[in-house]
C-alpha cells in the first residue's frame, strides 16, 4: 500500500508528539475538545484548516509541530502535558 | 523496534491543493447518530471506527468520547471534525473536492498494539480504497 500524505491539527502537541506525526500545526492556546475553534467561530475554522493543508506543501521538518497563533480564537489554555 | 520509533512514516505530497481530494480522520470519538456509538463502558477503550459518507448532514453527526470535554463538538461537531469547514474550502476553490468518506474513532486506547496494528492499518486502508484522498487532516479532540 501507498502511503497517505496526513496533517494533524493537535491541541496537545506534547502528548502528539510521542506518535511522532509527520506534519502538525498547534493553534496555541486551544482548548482540548477546539481543534479548529470555538462553535461557530467559521471563518476561524476554516483559517485553521487551511493553514494545515498548507504544511502539506511547505517543507516543514518530519516530526516537528508549526505553532500558528489565532487571536481571534480569545482566551487561551495550557496544553495538557505528559504525565512522567 | 528501536528504530521504527525514531523514524516518522513521512508520505510526500506533491499535488496541488486546488485539484486534491481532502477527507477529515478523527480520534475525536465522532460518528453519525444512526451509527452504533463507541463502547465507552470498556476500561480497555473501543477498536472499532466508523465511515462518514460525504453527503452526511453535520447536524447528524455526534461525539462518543469520556475522554475529554466534547460540550463545544455537541454544538458545532466543526471544532472537532470539520466537514462544513471543509465543503466551505471547496466552494472557495481552496482544495478539489472533499472525500467520499471520513473516518471516526475514539482516540483513547489501552491496547495499543492492537490499535496500531489493527485499526490504523484498516483506516487507512479504507481512506485508501474507499475515499480516493489524497491527502488527510487528521483531528484530534
Amino acid at each position: 500500500m501507498r502511503g497517505i500524505p496526513t496533517v494533524l491539527i493537535t491541541v496537545s502537541p506534547e502528548v502528539s508528539a510521542q506518535m511522532r506525526p509527520p506534519r502538525a500545526l498547534y493553534p496555541k492556546g486551544f482548548k482540548v475538545g477546539n481543534s479548529t475553534g470555538r462553535p461557530g467561530m467559521r471563518e476561524l475554522q476554516r483559517q485553521v484548516l487551511r493553514d494545515a493543508l498548507r504544511l502539506l506543501t511547505e517543507n516543514t521538518r518530519p516530526g516537528s509541530f508549526v505553532t500558528r497563533e489565532y487571536p481571534e480564537y480569545g482566551e487561551q489554555y495550557a496544553p495538557p502535558r505528559v504525565r512522567k | 523496534m528501536a528504530l521504527s520509533r525514531k523514524c516518522v512514516p513521512f508520505t510526500p505530497f506533491d499535488g496541488e491543493l486546488a485539484r486534491s481530494t481532502v477527507a477529515i480522520v478523527s480520534a475525536g470519538g465522532v460518528h453519525l447518530r444512526e451509527q452504533e456509538p463507541f463502547n465507552i463502558a470498556d476500561e480497555l477503550g473501543d477498536l472499532t471506527f466508523r465511515v462518514i459518507p460525504d453527503d452526511a448532514d453535520s447536524q447528524q453527526l455526534m461525539v462518543t468520547h469520556h475522554h475529554y470535554d466534547h460540550a463545544d463538538a455537541d454544538q458545532d461537531i466543526n471544532v472537532v471534525f470539520p466537514l462544513d469547514a471543509l465543503r466551505d474550502l471547496k466552494s472557495e476553490g481552496f482544495i478539489g473536492e472533499v472525500a467520499r468518506k471520513h473516518v471516526g474513532y475514539m482516540g483513547y486506547t489501552m491496547q495499543l498494539k492492537a490499535m496500531y496494528e489493527g485499526t490504523a492499518p484498516e483506516i487507512a486502508n479504507e481512506i485508501d480504497r474507499g475515499s480516493r484522498a489524497d491527502a488527510v487532516v487528521l483531528t484530534g479532540g
